[in-house]
């Protein structure tokens, strides 16, 4: 077990240390903050810092105030998150005079009343329309493993706070991939869970339609028991799930018994640079998957996300796009106006089709349990970086680092993330995918390939 | 066909017109650079087909 005041401490082992009395949370909380000091010039995660809040919880913490499972756990949350008495950035500019939040968002009371302890908001792509981590008002956040790096986006901030161990914790959203692929190019666990499953409540949207809030840790345990904390129906949240809660911590260590596992071939076996079919293949090899299935019209499902996004997404910002355009990111700003600009026959069919590509791959589920698939088509690009060639085409990295994500969060299903490494190499993420409502099922098998030791958050 | 290519500039110029987009003459060049992406993007839904029972999924629920 790791000294839980290091930057290597998962959020599992400081709950453990904190409830048995063997650490105070005033000190776990110290800890982190001086990581976060020491830390940021490098990584450029966080734009907020709420110090002395947090100092505060953690003093009721050790006082016997508040416990459970997470108590006197550290996190962050990406900057969409409300935050009370700060305004909610979501990487903008224009948001710092927009309303002040009241209260935090809905997973972030959940997470506290869970024990754990909010110490700040991080840096993302502005408005969530980005998969590099770069941001024109705040600086880019940058990869822990190679600070010349981007470490993904939009949820950069997260990647890079938990990647350096600044916090064992972040949350961030996912509505093409950007919890997965910060995830991939910061070698950390991620989940998205299933559309509807976490509240959005008290978040800055971006694409209703596809909008997903989750955490980012080291360990599968962390992701689990965050999780858990975090389920449950919330009235503010109109798309929120009434299913009961179904937490996964108790069958984690279950392994892989009776799990139906298969690598998902044709879209996502093509287009991409070697190490990312590599990491699927070093994944695959060691839960036994040969098994291979075909997503039905899988580049459809992306054309039609692509579309739902930019249509979607831009008559959210129109208001702001007609009266504040010079105050938006270069890199968003021109995105937001063609999206703008897209006939609305588009949109309408790119939701008929997904009624139809979601029947389709639900039928797969009928044979099979997860899908794995690559997270990005390559590990974290330089910074600033435009273009990049996979398998041999020159590509923009800002559309294509999604490539192989937005086709499953098309329809919702749940993925955890996990890390792979070679040596001497950077990291790069593999997706669990399972059905709508099992994410027990991904969070297992993550769970049994870190405990083969396959896949790990390494050291930064 | 070439002539069966939209003018992209033309329907930049236009659809912000229609909308009450003022496009600032330095925005101008890269918005029609990402509707032109849009378009190859959009290309594989765009060429199929679908059943007219084929409805979207809702989620509104009154």
């Amino acid at each position: 077990v790791s000294d839980v005041l290091s930057k290597s401490a998962t959020a599992a082992e400081i709950a453990r240390a904190v409830a048995g009395g063997k650490v105070k949370a005033t000190a776990v909380v110290d800890a982190a903050l001086k990581r976060i000091e020491a830390a940021e010039a490098t990584v450029n995660a966080f734009t907020d810092i709420v110090a002395e809040r947090a100092r505060k919880r953690a003093a009721e913490i050790d006082s016997g105030l508040h416990c459970g499972p997470l108590a006197g756990v550290p996190f962050a949350v990406k900057n969409l998150f409300d935050i009370a008495g700060l305004p909610t950035r979501a990487g903008s500019k224009i948001n710092l005079d927009g309303p002040i939040a009241e209260r935090d968002g809905a997973l972030v009371r959940r997470l506290e009343a869970a024990g754990a302890i909010l110490v700040g908001g991080l840096n993302m792509g502005e408005y969530a329309y980005d998969f590099t981590g770069e941001n024109a008002h705040y600086g880019p956040s940058r990869n822990p493993h190679d600070p010349t790096r981007m470490t993904g986006g939009s949820s950069g901030g997260s990647g890079a706070a938990v990647a350096s161990g600044e916090v064992p914790l972040a949350l961030g959203s996912d509505t093409n991939g950007s919890i997965r692929v910060p995830s991939s190019l910061c070698g950390l666990f991620g989940l998205k869970p299933t559309y509807g499953r976490l509240s959005r409540a008290g978040s800055f949207p971006f694409v209703d339609a596809f909008d997903h809030l989750g955490p980012m840790a080291r360990s599968t345990a962390d992701l689990a028991l965050s999780f858990d904390a975090m389920q449950g129906w919330d009235a503010d949240d109109p798309v929120c799930t009434d299913r009961p809660a179904e937490p996964t911590c108790a069958r984690l260590s279950e392994g892989i018994d009776g799990l139906r596992i298969a690598i998902a071939g044709d879209y996502f076996a093509r287009g991409a640079e070697p190490e990312a079919f590599e990491a699927v293949a070093t994944v695959a090899k060691a839960l036994r998957a040969t098994k291979t299935v075909v997503l039905p019209q899988a580049a459809v499902a992306r054309s039609a996300a692509y579309v739902i996004t930019a249509i979607e997404g831009a008559q959210l910002h129109l208001p702001r796009l007609k009266t504040r355009a010079q105050d938006y990111d270069p890199d968003t700003r021109e995105r937001f106006m063609a999206g703008a600009l897209l006939p609305g026959s588009w949109y309408v069919k790119a939701q008929r089709f997904r009624r139809l590509y979601r029947v389709n791959v639900l039928k797969l589920f009928e044979e099979v349990d997860v899908i794995l698939a690559p997270a990005t088509p390559c590990t974290a690009p330089k910074l600033g970086q435009v273009m990049m060639k996979l398998a041999g085409a020159e590509m923009p990295v800002r559309a294509n680092l999604g490539l192989f994500t937005q086709p499953i969060s098309f329809i919702g299903l749940p993925v955890v993330a996990v890390p792979t490494r070679q040596a001497g190499a950077l990291p790069i993420g593999v997706q669990v995918i399972a059905r709508p409502y099992n994410e027990q099922a991904a969070l297992r098998v993550a769970a049994h390939l870190e405990k083969q030791g396959v896949c790990a958050a390494t050291p930064a | 066909m070439a002539d069966d290519k939209p003018d992209i500039a033309r329907w930049v110029d236009e659809g912000a017109k229609a909308i009450g987009l003022p496009i600032a003459p330095e925005h101008r060049d890269k918005v029609i650079l990402n509707v032109e992406r849009s378009l190859m993007i959009a290309a594989p839904l765009l060429a199929i087909e679908l059943d007219d029972e084929l409805t979207p999924g809702p989620v509104f629920r009154p």
